[in-house]
């Protein structure tokens, strides 16, 4: 398999969809040290996977649901609920303006 | 009364005996981690007195918990500046089912940050040493709680594992440390990593305290959908009755192993033989594989679990991430981005499959499979940055098991020429806990752990 490339351009993509400001010089650590990454993982292109499905997670449990009428014991009050937050205005959490 | 290196069994029979009161136990390990935590760094924070006196099997019992376990009203940091000043609003499953035995939290223990790591130098409060050496590490991530629990800051600790984060601290610290299987205990209110890997579980002295307490926080919890409804069996009844095993020695697990780490783990399967096991050798896919499963599918739920962290609700604004959460979170961004879906994270998944379906395989051939914990004993602080995936390299061994989901043990066996303890690890078929505890106990009864613990607490006297 070909070696892993990424350009700053996609660094900075990459950054602005997990919501993280990068330095200048903390993007090309980043450049190096994640193709360093992708290029270990492509020993997987090694093993055969077809026809194999993937595993999502390991104790294969479907569709696990409330029983109906359940008391909810895990609510919290609204002291509970604001009681970590520096924002908040009257009985809302307070952010930016987003349009 | 001389109180130094007694495991919970024989404390919980103390107290029972009115020998020691509840208040002078939870005293004199304060007392311990005042005049130790300077320099170990073990533990975040302290609890002055027990909390709450619930009755129980473990009443008047303190535990240290790793620091990603939400404590009502007590700091909860997950090692992160993010959450210096958070102060969870509810407590873990595993932190109130301990409770409610009757447990009292002493205080929460170091680790890497958001658990991203294996020496616990990631912590954005400083790493925890190793008591064996404090130029050392610990391991990690859990790091904080093996570091307590070998130097006896705690009588017990309770630790969560993504791939290697209980056993490979435990290995290089040289005490208990289980993983049980993925579901077969809650997650619910731990700070999550990679959520289809995370796994809480004890890290103690003894085999038959981690039995003690893996039946305390076992079973089905309504608040984490992936815990299984099987039957929670009573670990330390079935820990009294030994059985001979069939053990398999995977070959690919021994390989880049440090030679001396060999020699101890090939004289403990001589102990095992001698006890009157069989050994035999099973093929397995290579570690190298497991070390890219994992890390594909550790990143890609990071990126997600992290993306939380906004500070509207709590916490701090995400300029406080450190530099290995942001690497993971960007390596996990691009792997589950359109277009390498497919190549990266679904190719993973694959793998794994793979993975799970050669355990099934071969635990239909033996009992349980051992090999070393770790390929190294603990290394020197530092030396983790001269790798990107470091831990990943450190945990290769752990992350089969972590990937497929099975429970596994790491076990002291005795120390290298540097004097430092190496880990053996048992792991098990599916809800085998029962199997890897037998092994584990047998060899505790045998060998005692050679001692290493009362040898490591001359250096820490009361």
């Amino acid at each position: 398999m070909k070696k892993a490339k990424l350009s700053t351009k996609d660094i900075l993509h990459l950054a602005k969809l997990s919501n993280l400001k990068l330095t200048s010089q903390e993007i090309k650590k980043m450049e190096s040290q994640l193709v360093e990454t992708l290029d270990y993982v492509q020993n997987l292109s090694e093993i055969n996977t077809t026809k194999v499905s993937p595993t999502n997670h390991t104790v294969n449990l479907t569709n696990e649901y409330f029983e109906d009428g359940i008391k909810n014991i895990r609510g919290l009050s609204e002291q509970q609920v604001f009681q970590n937050t520096k924002v908040k205005k009257g009985k809302y959490f307070s952010v930016k303006k987003v349009l | 009364m001389k109180l130094l290196g007694k495991s919970i069994t024989e404390l919980l029979e103390l107290l029972k005996n009115k020998e020691i009161s509840e208040q002078d136990l939870f005293n004199y390990f304060v007392k311990r981690e005042k005049k130790y935590n300077s320099s170990l760094n073990a533990f975040l924070s302290l609890e002055e007195r027990p909390k709450q006196a619930k009755k129980g099997v473990l009443s008047g019992l303190p535990i240290a918990f790793k620091d990603n376990f939400c404590t009502k009203d007590i700091k909860t940091t997950a090692g992160s500046k993010i959450l210096e000043n958070f102060n969870p609003p509810y407590s873990a499953t595993v932190v109130e089912r301990l409770e409610n035995a009757g447990a009292a939290v002493l205080g929460k223990t170091n680790m890497d940050a958001w658990a991203h790591g294996s020496s616990t130098e990631t912590s954005d409060f400083g790493p925890t040493k190793n008591p064996w050496d404090l130029k050392r590490a610990p391991g990690g991530s859990s790091g904080g709680s093996a570091a307590a629990m070998a130097a006896y800051l705690t009588p017990a600790a309770i630790g969560s594992e993504t791939a290697g984060s209980i056993r490979q601290p435990a290995a290089w610290c040289g005490v208990v440390g289980l993983k049980p299987t993925y579901g077969r205990v809650s997650r619910y209110g731990v700070i999550a990593m990679g959520s289809s890997l995370d796994c809480p579980g004890p890290i103690t002295s003894t085999v038959e305290d981690a039995a003690l307490l893996l039946k305390l926080i076992a079973g089905k919890d309504q608040f984490d959908a992936t815990t299984t409804p099987n039957e929670v069996p009573d670990y330390t009844k079935l820990l009294k009755k030994p059985r001979k095993m069939t053990i398999g020695i995977p070959e690919d697990y021994f390989e880049g192993v440090d030679e001396e780490v060999k020699r101890k783990i090939f004289e403990a399967i001589e102990v095992l033989k001698k006890l009157g096991h069989g050994i035999k050798k099973v093929k397995l896919i290579s570690p190298k594989y497991a070390i890219s499963v994992y890390t594909i599918i550790q990143r890609s739920e990071v990126s997600s679990n992290l993306a939380r962290y906004d500070s509207i609700r709590f916490g701090n604004d995400r300029t406080h991430f450190g530099q290995e959460a942001k690497r993971r979170m960007m390596l996990g961004t691009y792997t589950l981005s359109h277009g390498y879906y497919d190549a990266f994270y679904k190719k993973a998944q694959q793998v794994r499959t793979l993975i799970v379906e050669d355990y099934k395989k071969t635990f239909k051939e033996v009992d349980v499979i051992i090999s070393s914990t770790t390929p190294t004993t603990a290394l020197k602080l530092g030396e983790f940055e001269k790798y990107p995936f470091f831990g990943e390299v450190m945990d290769m061994l752990n992350e089969p098991a972590a990937i497929a989901g099975v429970p596994a043990i790491s076990i002291p066996v005795g120390l290298d020429k540097n004097t430092l303890p190496v880990g053996l690890q048992i792991i098990g078929n599916y809800f085998k806990e029962e199997d890897i505890l037998n092994l584990a106990g047998q060899f505790e009864k045998e060998t005692g752990f050679f001692g290493i613990h009362s040898q490591l607490l001359k250096k820490y006297p009361d």
